[in-house]
């Protein structure tokens, strides 16, 4: 195999489609979901419909965990044989340990230019900046193709219940979306930041309809996808009122994998995308 | 008529001064104290909220409550204490227009240390200009009518050659009966119920009261007392300030099957300015005695005491023992607490009017930072809503009054304090609950005004009671005890059971395009009652989520909201 310039890294919270991981040679390290004493890779040892079944189940809900520092040595050790560099674009450290993880990954193939990521972001975001960067000429310009959109990196998503994201304890604490005894569907969204309640109309119904809203204040996008957790029915309902408003833009249909299917329960639907 | 001796030279005073003003509002509130069942009777609307008579009553007890120590000989003066009086103590639509006229008055006699007759008449026309003002959409047929008749009637005796105080105000008050009389022929509403405006007749009581202390002895000839009033009133406003006040008195009393007619009396024996409603769940009692713990003791007897404030009225010195014997449901108070914990975002905070415990329990859990007790009997005065959004830790505030008869009360919040308050209109509880619902911390408070109006413009609001006597109204006929729905503060549906009722509701409201029906349970439902009621809609409405709440409210045993 002829050695490329440059090759990109990323993890399984990305939800890289697999055509995209075919066609740029894309590495995907992935993350643990831990159900009790079991330990799953995630997207490795477990399907999506296999976790979600094994979610509905679960007593108590699975934690999950970044991957090691290792196992990220462990891939930019086999690829330093096949490439001059790498951009390893990852899940924001914001919300995960795993941008501390590839760092210290990295230190430990001295010589090898590694060039970590932190995406502040999570899901499709990253999967169109590791596509972005696969496009790009050299690893300079794949960094900087990626560095330069962060800021403009959005997910909206409405949940069905709050429960999931509540226990996983990544979004800013709001006494007043935990205390309710009243059940409501919360409209959430991240920017680099903490996930930050936006909404929490009462029906599903409206909750699309503000999942929509909101992201129509943040138009124009270069990119966007809708992703969703066990809700492909609703997915396509909003990809084609999507569609319909921007003729000109591809817009992804992607499925969240188990790590963030762990945070955001099933019925999830996401749409994320880089702002122009 | 006879020459005057000196002694009775306060009877047919030439001009009003602060002292004849003040000594003439006791008369009023005595008068009115009278004919307090009489006004709440006049109620129009087949539900159980006659309480016109005790709102103006408890506004124009708050108007008097400042003046009583006040030996001021300035009308300025004592109408300004009276206007801010009844403007903290303003209570219910019809409270809340009389503090307007309080208001109107004081500032058109500003400076002033007496009135002519021809002044007098021009202040009477300018405390019905400034209601009209502090209403909306002002309706005719209503207090507002009523006050206007009584300004022109008084500007037309004015201009009489030998006009007098007494002239004045005897033709005011023939204007203010003529104008009631005439209430229903303007409002179809009242005309259908076969009754007078009850806001219009409270306030023809006032100044007949007001008039009686004026002209003690021709007032008898003009008025006809009710058969309700039992002792003189004229004498009683006499009586009225003399004595020492002793300790207001003032406290809830949550408990069940409590007979509020003994209560009543046995409490009124004990001091005077006896103000005692409620029904047999829960009484609120204002009293003026000597003996305080005396009250007490014999209450606490009864149930659970709250909000229990006693004043000592010589020494102005408040003692406040709220919270000291919480009352059955206490659920709701920690979560308040953990709200209030954290600063938010834009600074701003809510207060709600809530009743019942489930409700304010509701809202509190859902980010409210200070509940009023209050709703459909018993509306929170302006003070009492003052008094919330002060104690929450944000300048901006905004104020829910969750109720159509609260609305204009929390409207008068703003000016009161130096916080930048919002009122969101809401008419019902499940309104308050969307708008609340819709706020969002990471939003300024314009932007969350609009999106919490348009929050409680998308839920629709069935309100379940018993018809309290038989009615026609909004063209749906009633019997006592009938099960009627109102959707959206209008009499939609009447039956013999809930789930029928309901269920016709909301097929009126069209249940396309909804997905969540939240029944919030009032104290008087009965387990069978909500099963009746969830199965009939559960069975009507597969389509639909049917979710049930504690809501705990008095008087509607369901409140239903439809988004």
């Amino acid at each position: 195999m002829a050695r490329s310039r440059f090759r990109v890294v990323t993890d399984s919270t990305a939800d890289l489609p697999e055509a995209w991981r075919k066609q740029y040679g894309i590495e995907v390290v992935p993350l643990r979901v831990h159900f009790g004493n079991e330990t799953y890779k995630d997207g490795v040892d477990l399907t999506n419909k296999e976790f979600f079944e094994k979610l509905a189940a679960a007593a108590e809900l699975p934690k999950t965990s970044a991957p090691s520092p290792g196992d990220f040595a462990e891939v930019y050790e086999r690829l330093r044989k096949e490439c001059d560099g790498v951009v390893s674009i990852h899940l924001g450290s914001n919300l995960s340990a795993t941008v501390e993880s590839a760092r210290l990954g990295a230190q430990a193939v001295a010589g090898f230019p590694v060039e970590v990521v932190d995406t502040r972001s999570v899901t499709m975001a990253m999967a169109f900046l590791c596509q972005i960067a696969a496009q790009a000429a050299d690893l300079d310009s794949a960094v900087a193709a990626c560095e330069e959109r962060l800021d403009r990196l959005a997910v909206l998503a409405l949940l069905d219940t709050l429960r999931y994201l509540q226990m996983g304890g990544r979004i800013r604490k709001v006494e007043y979306w935990v205390g309710s005894v009243l059940d409501f569907k919360p409209v959430v969204k991240l920017e680099g930041g903490p996930i930050e309640p936006i909404d929490r109309p009462r029906t599903r119904a409206r909750g699309l309809k503000s999942l929509l809203e909101h992201f129509r204040a943040d138009l124009p996008v270069e990119r966007v996808g809708v992703m969703h957790a066990q809700a492909p029915a609703d997915a396509e309902r909003v990809r084609e009122e999507l569609q319909k408003e921007l003729p000109d833009v591809p817009i992804e249909i992607g499925v969240t994998g188990a790590v963030l299917g762990t945070h955001t329960g099933p019925g999830a639907v996401g749409l994320c995308y880089i702002r122009k | 008529m006879k020459t005057e001796s000196s002694t009775s030279s306060r009877m047919r005073p030439e001009v009003v001064d602060g002292q004849l003003f003040k000594q003439a509002l006791l008369g009023s509130l005595s008068w009115l104290t009278s004919n307090q069942e009489e006004v709440n009777r006049l109620n129009v609307f087949p539900v159980p909220d006659g309480d016109t008579g005790t709102n103006m009553l408890l506004t124009l007890q708050s108007a008097v409550e400042d003046i009583r120590e006040s030996e001021a000989r300035e009308i300025s003066k004592i109408a300004a204490l009276a206007a801010h009086g009844s403007l903290m103590g303003a209570r219910g639509n019809s409270g809340v227009i009389l503090s307007q006229i309080f208001r109107g008055f004081a500032k058109h006699v500003q400076g002033k240390q007496q009135l002519t007759p021809a002044e007098l008449a021009d202040a009477l026309e300018e405390a019905a200009n400034a209601a009209y003002r502090a209403v909306i959409k002002p309706t005719e047929g209503t207090i507002l009518t009523v006050a206007r008749e009584i300004g022109k009637a008084a500007k037309a005796a004015a201009a009489e050659s030998n006009a007098t105080v007494n002239s004045v105000i005897r033709a005011a008050v023939r204007a203010a009966k003529a104008a009631t009389d005439n209430t229903p022929t303007q409002l179809a509403i009242l005309r259908e119920a076969g009754v007078v405006d009850a806001g219009g007749y409270g306030l023809q009581v006032i100044l007949e009261g007001f008039l009686r202390t004026v002209e003690a002895s021709d007032a008898d000839q003009l008025l006809k007392a009710p058969a309700a009033a039992k002792a003189g009133p004229a004498q009683a406003a006499l009586e009225l300030p003399e004595e020492g006040w002793g300790y207001c008195t003032e406290f809830l009393i949550e408990g069940g099957d409590m007979d509020v007619e003994k209560i009543r009396e046995e409490i009124a024996a004990m001091g005077n300015s006896a103000l005692i409603v409620g029904d047999p769940d829960l009484i609120r009692v204002h009293v003026h005695t000597n003996e305080p713990t005396k009250v007490l003791a014999y209450a606490s007897g009864i149930g659970n005491l709250t909000k229990t404030k006693v004043d000592d009225m010589s020494k102005q010195h408040r003692v406040i023992l709220q919270g000291a014997t919480p009352g059955q449901n206490g659920a709701s108070a920690p979560k308040a607490e953990a709200a209030a914990a954290q600063p938010r975002q834009n600074g701003v905070g809510l207060v709600a009017v809530a009743a019942g415990s489930g409700l304010s329990g509701i809202f509190k859990g859902l980010g409210t930072d200070a509940v009023v007790e209050g709703g459909q009997t018993m509306n929170p005065s302006t003070q009492d809503m003052l008094k919330a959004v002060e104690s929450v830790p944000y300048q901006e505030v905004f104020l829910l009054p969750n109720n159509a008869n609260v609305i204009l009360a929390a409207g008068q919040v703003p000016e009161l304090t130096k916080k930048r308050v919002h009122i969101v209109p809401t008419r019902t509880m499940p309104q308050g609950i969307a708008a609340v619902v819709a706020f969002n911390v990471g939003r300024p408070a314009e932007a969350n005004q609009a999106a919490m109006e348009e929050a409680a413009k998308q839920v629709q609001t069935i309100e379940v009671t018993h018809a309290v006597r038989d009615s026609r109204a909004e063209g749906v006929r009633v019997k006592k005890g009938d099960v009627i729905a109102l959707i959206n503060d209008k009499l939609k549906h009447s039956g013999q059971d809930y789930g029928e009722v309901v269920s016709d509701a909301v097929r009126g409201i069209g249940p396309d395009g909804y997905e969540l029906i939240t029944v919030y349970r009032g104290r008087e439902a009965k387990d069978a009652d909500l099963s009746q009621l969830t199965e009939a809609l559960q069975r009507d409405f597969p389509n639909l989520e049917v979710e049930v709440q504690d809501g705990g409210q008095q008087h509607y045993p369901f409140i239903v909201s439809v988004e």
